[in-house]
């Protein structure tokens, strides 16, 4: 194992068991969220998650979480495996990883005010009656960018608008100094012109606090300066992970080729030709046969839907899972 | 809010939060109602030996002469069968009438909501254990079951309580259940769990303190339950006989010929009591529910009262354009404050197969802009100035029905949010035809079928699809259903409200592309309401950014991009990633708009305004015409003009 060898994930599963497809079957059917995927986060790297809804992201955050159980593969942190805990062991790395949630308006409890919710991750932790307590509190707050700190301590959630609800949630994981942060399409919900303040505000903290950032979400564009890698997943698999400029300037995998044409740009001049993709992201129960993105390529060949396609390597750091690259 | 008026200490939290509590609460005509009836009861109960003019105890010494007296100045409420004072027992009686509905329904609430509590969050074989516990005590009915038990065990006050109690969960269980789900699906408590948080702590911290209202809801409701239930007892003789509750009062007197004797007051008066407390308790409840359970408050988009002078305003519209909006100011005016300036001065103008951008902000005013132009603005929204010409008619002052003809068939409205607009136990087909029946009554019954194949076709839904269920189509597909709907009648123009946000990137490129042939094939005209910059230079002519009610910057896409003079204008552009540009770093605009009721003194965007001169903030600045295709309100402009 290497120094960069973080936080490892091999060939992890996640399948749920949606019941038999009629009532004399005795074939169980299941929905393949998480159908394989492999890749390694390294000490306070920003990779990017991207890929549809139903393309088993959001799933792929709860197992690295441990809110989900995988079904196979394995999970390492810093050399120790972490795939299957019991709530105890858990605990330990929970301080380590924390998320951000998608919603700021769902993911804060209305009933509390923002003090109880910054304080509570030290509670649960045991750290409650630490002399410094409410100074991690109010450092929590101020590096997530609410200061000063005591004007915020007392209100409640309602009482903030979205982007200072999002902060909120940042400094609740931030409380605990953790290693990685997880965040779950944390901009979807907010504003184009907030969106900035969330994104430049999690590039900040990994170089203030070497924060690792697993940033997931359906929009390339918005991943742009702040990710050092991006991998590109499309039902259950990652199909193509290359560094940023790698992916963005030069896409392989035809899904990320359209992705990108997608992407609206700011400028009527460069108005271009955009590849849009027929339909919506197959039913994960029913995974096309070879390649899973075969019936929706603009450019498939009859091969594509008979042989799984491996990863063929652009170069060290950029691979990609399609057909039309295997020589 | 500032941080001075929080309250610093704990204990003054609370009390804050009780005091936001009354003032809603006050508000609420029939829980005060209730409040004053309990309270008017409670203290009579509480002060009995001194209001009460006879003791209780003072029983024996009645002579035959004393029994059923009708009400006199000595007896208020006349004497019972025993020669008792009725109103003295009364008195005595509501305090055990109380007593025994609190402790009863004290007992319920515990036992109700740990089980409730239990099954909903837990979950699995404990929910199916219990949930199934209270349906078998469901179907036993109660009263029956009480009686047996009473009968069965010393008839004493202890007894009655704990037999009511111990009978009157089931409901409560079954509520607390399901709020416990509601509560446990939500992002939060998953977000405790991420933290590391374990089920007990998640319980009290996240779950009770939201199942709290309606326990205290359900609480109230049990309470006069079970004074019923303690009066039921009571009045078939299976109360406490030492214990005068109003019940036991009914009791005697129906028992001891109060009927034959034509003593009303003996019955009436207990029977009263009862019914004034379980009113009250009741009043009370809904009053607690309609605080406590936000859900019940109704908000109805209703059509917006007109203040504008049918002369007012000389501009006639241009026979060029189809809409033209002209200096459309919007207030919301609610009692006792000042009206809240929502949209001020807007003007667009809109020609046939042209699309529009509605950009800015959320709280910028864009959505009461867009419902205004049919006057489905909510009840306190006032239009107070301008004009909205469609096929040069004035819609601001047109008459209802004849706006009513205009709504979906001239001008209709794809909404947000296409879960939430479809009804979902209905087909998608079946809500097409309603919407081309509901607008267009005459339309002939046969043909309806076909139109609405037709219009699927049209958003690019195959025929097979039509009977489907909105849970059964994905995102994507509800959304060109609810533009399907909009298209029902051949409206010439289309409002559509933020109709990509909630979606994937290329879900939302599927429907861009989708409207965009559309307005070629049909010629409509589009109002895009949206706060996404890039959707708007993807396929919009023109752009009308708006800030804080106001017009920032109109002109023609291309000028908006390329040679932008607002700042506000500029700094949303700098907000947006462009990926041309990867490496560039992303700015943000401190601050957010200004709150309707709050708004500055000068330009409203100057308070965020890298650009600001000490003059923008006490002057708001006029509308500036830059070309005759291109506007912006800034006071930068006039200077360097």
């Amino acid at each position: 194992m290497s120094k960069d060898d973080f936080l490892v994930v091999r060939g992890l599963k996640k399948f749920f068991d949606v019941g038999r497809p009629s009532l004399f079957s005795r074939r169980s059917r299941y929905l393949h969220a998480v159908d394989g995927v492999n890749f390694t986060l390294r000490h306070s790297e920003v990779i990017a998650l991207v890929g549809e809804s139903g393309c088993g992201k959001s799933t792929l955050a709860l197992l690295l979480m441990g809110l989900e159980d995988p079904t196979e593969g394995t999970i390492t942190y810093e050399g120790r495996n972490i795939t299957h805990l019991n709530d105890h062991e858990r605990k330990d790395v929970r301080r380590k990883i924390q998320m951000v949630f998608q919603d700021p308006y769902e993911s804060l409890n209305p009933t509390q005010t923002i003090e109880d919710i910054i304080t509570e991750p030290l509670i649960v932790h045991g750290f409650a009656n630490n002399a410094n307590r409410e100074e991690r509190v109010k450092k929590a707050l101020e590096d997530a960018g609410l200061k000063p700190a005591d004007v915020y301590l007392k209100r409640y959630p309602h009482e903030l608008s979205g982007g200072q609800r999002q902060r909120v949630v940042i400094a609740a994981a931030l409380v605990l100094e953790p290693e990685i942060i997880l965040a779950d399409e944390p901009v979807s919900m907010l504003d184009v012109s907030i969106r900035a303040e969330i994104i430049n505000l999690l590039a900040e903290l990994r170089i203030t606090r070497q924060i690792a950032v697993i940033f997931i979400t359906h929009d390339l564009g918005s991943v742009g300066f702040f990710a050092d890698r991006v991998a590109v997943m499309y039902l259950g698999r990652i199909v193509e992970i290359g560094t940023m400029l790698e992916v963005l300037e030069n896409p392989q995998h035809p899904y990320t080729k359209a992705l990108i044409s997608v992407i609206p740009v700011p400028n009527p001049r460069l108005r271009h030709e955009r590849i849009i993709l027929q339909g919506e992201t197959p039913n994960p129960i029913d995974i096309p046969t070879g390649c899973r993105f075969h019936p929706r390529c603009p450019v498939a060949l009859t091969a594509c839907n008979v042989s799984d396609p491996p990863f063929v390597a652009q170069s060290k750091t950029h691979q990609t899972a399609c057909l039309l690259l295997v020589k | 809010m500032e941080s001075t008026t929080q309250p610093p200490e704990p204990q003054n939290q609370w009390m804050a939060r009780f005091l936001e509590f009354w003032q809603t609460f006050k508000k609420n005509r029939n829980g005060l109602i209730g409040l004053g009836m309990l309270a008017f009861i409670l203290l009579l109960a509480i002060f009995a030996p001194v209001i009460a003019p006879y003791d209780s105890s003072s029983t024996t010494s009645a002579g035959l002469s004393d029994i059923y007296n009708p009400p006199s100045a000595q007896h208020w409420f006349g004497t019972d069968d025993a020669g008792q004072d009725v109103f003295s027992n009364f008195i005595f009686g509501a305090r055990i009438s109380l007593t025994v509905g609190f402790f009863a329904a004290f007992i319920s609430i515990i036992i109700g909501g740990v089980f409730g509590l239990v099954a909903g969050f837990f979950g699995g074989r404990w929910e199916n254990f219990i949930m199934r516990f209270t349906d078998i005590f469901l179907v036993i009915p109660d009263l029956p079951l009480m009686v047996v038990i009473v009968a069965l065990t010393k008839p004493s006050l202890l007894n009655i309580i704990f037999v009511i109690g111990l009978l009157g969960w089931t409901t409560t269980a079954r509520v607390v259940r399901s709020q416990t789900l509601a509560v446990k699906s939500r992002k939060f408590v998953l977000r405790a769990r991420a933290i590391g948080a374990g089920k007990g702590h998640i319980v009290i911290h996240h779950i009770l303190p939201l199942v709290m209202p309606i326990l205290v809801v359900q609480a109230v409701l049990v309470v006069s339950l079970a004074i019923l239930n303690e009066s039921a007892l009571s009045f078939i003789g299976l109360g406490d006989p030492t214990a005068l509750s109003w019940g036991q009062m009914l009791n005697y007197a129906f028992g001891r010929g109060a009927m034959s004797t034509g003593a009303w007051w003996a019955l009436v008066v207990p029977g009263f009591g009862i019914v004034w407390v379980v009113l009250g308790l009741t009043l009370l409840g809904q009053g607690l529910e309609k605080v406590l359970n936000p859900r019940l408050e109704t908000h109805h988009l209703m059509p917006g009262r007109l203040s504008v002078q049918k002369e007012a305003g000389t501009s006639a519209s241009n026979k060029e354009f189809l809409l033209e909006v002209q200096n459309l100011s919007i207030n919301y005016v609610t009692e006792g404050q000042a009206p809240a300036r929502a949209v001020e001065n807007v003007s667009f103008a809109l020609k046939e197969g042209e699309l529009i951008g509605l950009v800015g902000e959320s709280g910028c005013g864009k959505t009461t802009l867009m419902l205004s132009l049919l006057r489905l603005l909510p009840a306190a929204g006032q239009i107070v100035n301008g004009r909205v010409f469609f096929n040069g008619k004035d819609l601001v002052t047109l008459s209802d029905e004849d706006l009513n003809d205009i709504r979906w068939s001239g001008i209709s409205i794809v909404f947000q949010g296409a879960m939430n607009a479809l009804n979902p136990v209905r087909t998608v087909g079946d809500q097409i035809a309603e919407a081309i029946t509901k607008h267009l009554p005459a339309f002939p019954k046969e043909h309806l079928q076909t139109r609405v194949v037709e219009l699927l076709d049209l958003v690019g839904i195959a025929a097979d699809h039509k009977d489907n269920y909105p849970h059964q189509y994905s995102g994507g597909m509800r959304q060109r259903a609810m533009i399907a709907m909009a298209l029902a009648c051949n409206p010439q123009v289309i409002i559509a409200d933020e109709p990509t946000t909630a979606l994937d990137v290329m879900i939302q490129a599927q429907i861009l592309d989708l409207l965009d042939s559309l307005r070629k094939k049909l010629g409509l005209a589009i109002v895009f309401v949206t706060h996404d910059l890039g959707v708007v230079a993807e396929i919009c002519d023109k752009v009308l950014v708006m800030y804080g009610g106001v017009t920032a910057e109109y002109a023609d896409v291309d000028v908006i991009y390329n040679d932008p003079k607002h700042p506000y204008t500029q700094e949303l552009l700098k907000a947006f990633p462009d990926l041309t540009k990867p490496k560039k770093k992303l700015s943000s605009i401190p601050g957010y708009p200004p709150r309707l009721d709050a708004l500055p003194a000068g330009c409203r965007f100057a308070p965020r305004c890298p650009a600001a001169i000490a003059r923008c903030h006490t002057e708001q600045p006029a509308l500036h015409k830059i070309t005759d295709a291109h506007n912006a309100s800034c006071h930068l402009i006039e200077a360097s003009q």
